[in-house]
């Protein structure tokens, strides 16, 4: 106001004189605006209490201006993280990072194949014609018998399935256009999800597109940041991604070992116990018939531990649905364990059912949870009809048909017996009564972890050689021999080397299926046996 | 029965549009069926051809008495002498104009119209040999309705702003929200005190935490339930033309439905069949049937195991051939398509430049791999390069290391937005700055392009310029699954790393079957099968490439699959893109003309239309659905809320398909101006009435707006 012009007279004396046009721009510009500051209503206010408040409290008015300062910087400032203003941004010339565009030079999208790769990537099947028991692996040849891919009842080649779908085809197409909560919700995904509650003797299931994408979307549905999971050291390739994307906290037990889940469950009591952190949600993950060696979970002492230590129990059916029990309910059914004590059931209609896609089990709560927060169910189009009547049909089998189940149990005894003659501890044969005590087997080269009543068997080599390559190109060498003496397909199990959690040893893959004749099973067995010792016995 | 009424009344010539009588008027198969005023025009570039479309637009327009009332009144509004020029060309007359000039001379009371459209989603109105049911695929053989999905350098690709309503709107869907918030909680909070057990699952109980607590529920409990009876409603049959959805009801709010046992199909324009061959009848649904009977219904195995059936490797030769690319696998489900193959292209140390509303299953794909992630803002080409500049300047975080390789992972045609990706101005940036580009056509391939290809074809660029195309099958194809292509190289190596392959199951047969079906309709089969289809107009196109998008070779196909004639020669496939392209754009101008809020590109066949408010949401579904319009032909839509959109932009969502004729287009158009007057949707300025639009509709898709 007044003291303004009054300064600048006074710097006349001091300030040379080319500097006097812009003190004088400066101070009209400073009368200008407390002029126009005095215009807006209330500023009288705004001045009496900014000097009051310094008058009283300047650390106050000082904390003010920091704090809006703070506002204002938090609102200008980008939405996500490292928007180029952080501790650690350098600031470049335009120029600067033309150069470094230039030069940088971005690694091939893809790494060159290693030698190792081609060879598998040769070592793929392609089958002419129908897939089932008896295949064809090149245009009009010789069929052989197909122990490589998952068929356990025989549904593979069900006559009824087949009509089931052709006619559900006739009326519904093939695909769905949309997911389920666009209008890809049919009734016959509705009916079979009744299905096979009913069938598990659980409140409600859902059904996902694909088997693989069920298991990780279902853990990450539930399992969030700050939860916990403990996980079976070797739990299957989708489990290991679902526990990825949960970002929970994953403590792993030994595979297979109840007292080290035990173990582990104390120890994240007493971690809880002594953080005084707040309740959160706990989960078990397990298969019921590992994928990666065939292993049986043992379901009534985790289904105690779970209860003791309240953690609710995911378990992956994938491979056992279907193939375990008198009915092929999976592992609930083999130690006659009501499967409402399970949380979470996930199966795949793929590998049990021979169709396609999966479902999740367990209550109403957790499964109209999935509907809206699982997001392979939600981004995804729904299952084609065709798939999920013939799932119907085939569930309806199973029911009603118990006798899918002990052929398939004859032929893996069969199988499992041929074997373990060069297993170390030999399985007595009950028929022969010799040899009950299980002995040492000193001609032993192979070891097989897979559950009796698995009929997923994997094979692994007692004495392997020292590289895993290595021990893959024998295996190759061994499913390659078989092929070409017996006419059996089966496969060294494939792995994702470097993707995995925890590498897998390398191992072959047998696949039973009740559909097999006994005779072709052990023919099958025998010529294993012989190119196992021929391959694998003569490295010893 | 219209038929008859229609010749009683169509007696006009046609005046205009310059149409030479020498030539046919309407070749069977014509790159671009606009007014042969452009076939003239041959030697010229497509520009001038659109110029000789604007002149046809601007002709004056006889003096009508414009009523902007709802379609209640379309009895009453006059005859253009465009209904009677296109009624009397075209061999079917417009269902429509038919039924209105039956009435013309009349009131019509809303009893006979609504007897006059009882039959209308299943009985075509005229004689058709065709074996595929008017229900799953409408019969419409009027040339004029056709349109060719191509790139016009004149439109823009994409609108940086899109429109904004008034600020009251904006402001009054916030309110709502806080309303639904603010009672939300109330509820809970009384709910909790007076009935405990309702609230016993959302609450730690027995030392278990809750499986899903009040918190994280409360959207879905407190909102999305009130709209609960919008989504997921259960159907059967086929995702054709219509649907057919069960009735249900529910007297708890929602928290549970009982079936009434009824059934009501209604127009489907949810459903994402873009080129209609989600059908039960016809030549893929036979081809499928066939795949059956020989090779059974099951993908048991993993493709690295003994399922990789010789099908299989067929599929996935189609699929190069038709994307362009050298080589392609193709996957059990399109989501883990994405969520499985990222995982094997990207890692630590790499960065993925990702789109905001990218797809889920990317976001699920790019987590797993453990690379960076980096967000630009929506198609903006600029906010991406300056994100790449920043991002190759300063390398990786802390140590400033260069990054190994920097993927930019983009949606050809985004679903929630109907926006095209600005491929040109993206693959300029890719020259520059040496990134990878992922390009995923969940939605445009089979959709957009002369030739169906998706966005390359459409922007006529060579698909081999972009180093991986992904795609679903869900879509344009009726089947299920997803494809990954690119150089040989990579898919090869993508078959070993890739987690579907050695994990996941294998395609199934007679989803296999309907791929190579209706992929190679729309290619059409090279001899010996069947002549391929010469397309002289093809000169028209602004980059015709006969080499990258041929027929496929007859080899491709399996021996013992028998197509029909009409699939072999590819006029069905071509006709198909040709209807969907006509259907998108008209819709979508329409829509605007009428004055609503409508995103996305207008050749997109995905048209959002903006509602903001929640409340509106249910209402429009529910009104679409019981209609108040004299026709009373129910309509499903698909409502979108947060947080598949942000919070304030609400809409609804169309998915045409080639298997709308025009009629059904109208329908919706006078369905939509119906609601939106009852519902104050029209937030932009109306310069059309709904029966000018209807009338105009050519003119409208022609239109360079």
């Amino acid at each position: 106001m007044s003291d303004v012009p009054l300064r600048s007279q006074s710097s006349t004396t001091e300030i040379p004189t080319p500097l006097l046009p812009l003190l004088s721009i400066l101070s009209s510009a400073f009368l200008f605006v407390q002029d126009r500051f005095r215009r807006i209503p209330g500023s009288p206010i705004i001045v009496r209490y900014i000097q009051s408040s310094y008058q009283d409290d300047p650390y106050r008015s000082l904390l003010e201006v920091l704090l809006l300062a703070f506002a204002l910087r938090t609102l200008l400032k980008g939405r996500t993280r490292e928007e180029g203003s952080g501790k650690n941004f350098i600031k470049l010339t335009e120029k600067e990072i033309d150069d470094l565009v230039d030069e940088w030079q971005p690694v091939p999208l893809i790494d060159a194949p290693g030698e190792i790769d081609e060879e598998t990537l040769d070592s793929i099947p392609t089958i002419y014609g129908p897939n089932g028991i008896k295949i064809k692996l090149s245009p009009g040849g010789k069929p052989v018998l197909n122990m490589a891919t998952p068929n356990w009842t025989g549904m593979m080649e069900n006559e009824k399935m087949k009509e089931v779908a052709i006619t559900t085809l006739r009326s519904y197409g093939v695909g769905t256009c949309g997911p389920a909560g666009f209008y890809g919700y049919l009734d016959v995904h509705m009916r079979f999800e009744a299905e096979v509650a009913a069938f598990l003797g659980v409140e409600a299931c859902i059904m996902y597109s694909q088997g693989f994408a069920a298991i990780s979307s279902v853990i990450p549905a539930f399992a969030k940041r700050g939860d916990i999971i403990v996980a079976d050291r070797g739990v299957n390739f989708a489990i290991q991604k679902g526990l990825q994307i949960s970002r929970s906290q994953i403590r792993f037990y030994a595979h297979g070992d109840m007292k080290d889940l035990e173990r582990v469950l104390q120890q994240v009591e007493r971690e809880q116990k002594r953080k005084g952190s707040k309740l959160t949600k706990k989960f078990i993950v397990a298969e019921g018939v590992f994928e990666n060696d065939g292993m049986m979970l043992d379901l009534p002492k985790v289904c105690e531990l779970k209860k003791k230590y309240k953690y609710r129990l995911i378990l992956d059916e994938t491979q056992s649905f279907g193939m375990i029990g008198k009915h092929g309910r999976g592992v609930t059914e083999f130690y006659n364990f009501p499967a409402k004590e399970v949380d979470m059931i996930v199966g795949s209609m793929a590998t049990s059912l021979a169709t396609g896609g999966g479902f999740c089990a367990g209550s109403e709560v957790v499964c109209q949870h999935q509907r809206i927060n699982s997001s392979a169910s939600v981004f995804s189009a729904s299952l084609p009809a065709l798939l999920a009547t013939a799932s119907s049909t085939a569930v309806s089998l199973l029911q009603s048909n118990p006798s899918l189940l002990t052929s398939l149990a004859t032929n893996i005894a069969a199988f499992r017996h041929h074997l373990s003659k060069i297993e170390p501890v030999s399985i007595p044969e009950q028929d022969s009564n010799s040899s009950p005590s299980s002995q040492a087997n000193k001609d032993a080269i192979i070891h097989v972890p897979s559950h009796p009543s698995s009929a997923l068997i994997h094979i692994f080599l007692l004495n392997p050689p020292d590289t895993m390559e290595a021990e893959e190109r024998l295996l190759q060498e061994v499913v390659d021999e078989l092929l070409s003496t017996s006419g059996v397909l089966i496969t060294r199990a494939r792995r994702l080397r470097g993707q995995e959690q925890f590498e897998p040893e390398p191992s072959l893959k047998v696949c039973i299926s009740g559909a097999m004749s006994k005779k072709d099973v052990e023919k099958a067995a025998q010529g294993l046996r012989s190119a196992l010792i021929k391959v694998a016995g003569k490295k010893r | 029965m219209p038929r008859s009424s229609r010749r009683s009344s169509g007696q006009s010539t046609p005046t205009n549009i310059g149409s030479p009588p020498s030539k046919p008027l309407f070749p069977t198969v014509s790159l671009r069926s606009s007014p042969p005023s452009s076939h003239s025009a041959l030697s010229d570039p497509p520009k001038s051809a659109r110029t000789s479309l604007m002149n046809v637009l601007t002709r004056p327009r006889p003096v009508t008495s414009i009523s902007t009332t709802t379609a209640l009144s379309i009895d009453g509004s006059p005859l253009t002498p465009e209904d009677e020029f296109f009624s009397d060309q075209s061999t079917i007359s417009s269902y429509a104009s038919s039924v209105m000039s039956g009435m013309s001379s009349r009131q019509a009371s809303s009893e006979e119209l609504a007897k006059l459209y009882k039959d209308y989603l299943v009985k075509p109105f005229v004689n058709t040999k065709s074996t595929i049911k008017h229900s799953e695929f409408g019969h419409d053989n009027n040339p004029n309705w056709r349109w060719t999905s191509q790139w016009n350098p004149n439109e823009p690709i994409h609108v940086a702003e899109e429109p904004q309503p008034a600020y009251t709107v904006l402001l009054m869907t916030y309110v709502s929200y806080i309303i639904l918030i603010v009672f939300g909680h109330m509820r809970d909070f009384l709910g909790k005190r007076f009935y405990p057990a309702n609230y016993a699952h959302l609450q730690p109980h027995n030392g278990y935490a809750a499986l899903n607590s009040d918190f994280d529920s409360f959207y879905t409990r407190r909102l999305k339930k009130r709209l609960d009876d919008c989504f997921s409603r259960p159907t059967t049959g086929v995702a054709g033309r219509t649907i057919v959805c069960y009735d249900r009801v529910s007297n708890d709010e929602h928290d549970t439905f009982q079936m009434t046992g009824t059934t009501t199909r209604a127009l489907n324009v949810s459903s994402y069949n873009y080129l209609g061959f989600a059908s039960s009848t016809g030549g893929c649904a036979d081809a499928a049937e066939q795949a059956i009977r020989k090779y059974g219904i099951s993908g048991a195995g993993t493709r690295h195991d003994a399922s990789t059936l010789d099908l299989h490797k067929q599929c996935e030769g189609l699929v190069a051939r038709f994307v362009g690319g050298e080589s392609a696998m193709v996957v059990s489900m399109g989501y883990a398509t994405n969520s499985t193959t990222l995982p094997a292209l990207v890692n630590k140390g790499c960065l993925v430049i990702s789109d905001e509303f990218n797809h889920a299953s990317i976001r699920f794909g790019v987590r797993l791999s453990g690379a960076s992630t980096r967000v630009f803002k929506h198609n903006d080409m600029t906010a991406l390069e300056s994100l790449l500049r920043e991002c190759i300047s300063q390398g990786q975080p802390r140590t400033h290391r260069p990054w190994k390789k920097i993927l930019v992972v983009v949606e050809g045609l985004y679903s929630m937005e109907g926006s095209l990706v600005n491929l040109p101005k993206m693959l300029e940036l890719k020259r520059r700055y040496k990134f990878y580009l992922y390009l995923d056509e969940a939605h445009s391939v089979g959709a957009m392009g002369p030739n169906g290809r998706g966005v390359c074809d459409y922007f006529g660029i060579d698909p081999r310029e972009v180093d991986i195309l992904m795609g679903t099958f869900t879509k344009s194809f009726g089947a299920s699954g997803g494809y990954i292509s690119g150089s040989k190289e990579l898919i090869d190596r993508l078959r070993l790393r890739s987690h579907a392959t050695t994990y996941a199951e294998s395609m199934t047969p007679p989803v296999l079957a309907q791929i190579i079906a209706s992929m190679s309709s729309i290619m059409g089969v090279a001899p010996p099968l069947a002549a391929p289809v010469q397309d002289e107009s093809d000169t028209l196109s602004i980059v015709s490439r006969p080499a990258a998008y041929g027929p496929a070779p007859s080899g491709a196909l399996p021996a013992w699959m028998n197509l029909p004639t009409v699939l072999l020669n590819g006029t069905e496939g071509r006709e198909r893109l040709r209807r969907l392209a006509f259907n998108s754009r008209y819709l979508s101008s329409g829509l605007r003309k009428l004055g609503f809020i409508v995103y996305g590109h207008r050749d997109s066949p995905i048209i959002p239309l903006l509602v903001y408010h929640p409340a509106k949401m249910r209402l429009f579904s529910n009104c679409m659905l019981h209609r108040i319009g004299a026709d009373k032909t129910p309509i499903v839509v698909v409502v979108v809320a947060y947080p598949a959109t942000p919070l304030i932009t609400s809409r609804v969502r169309f998915c045409l398909s080639a298997s709308h004729t025009k009629n059904d287009i109208d329908l919706l158009l006078r369905a939509c101006d119906e609601v939106g007057d009852l519902l104050d949707l029209k937030y932009a300025t109306q310069t059309m009435s709904v029966e000018e639009v209807i009338a105009n509709a050519e003119e409208l898709v022609a239109a360079n707006f």
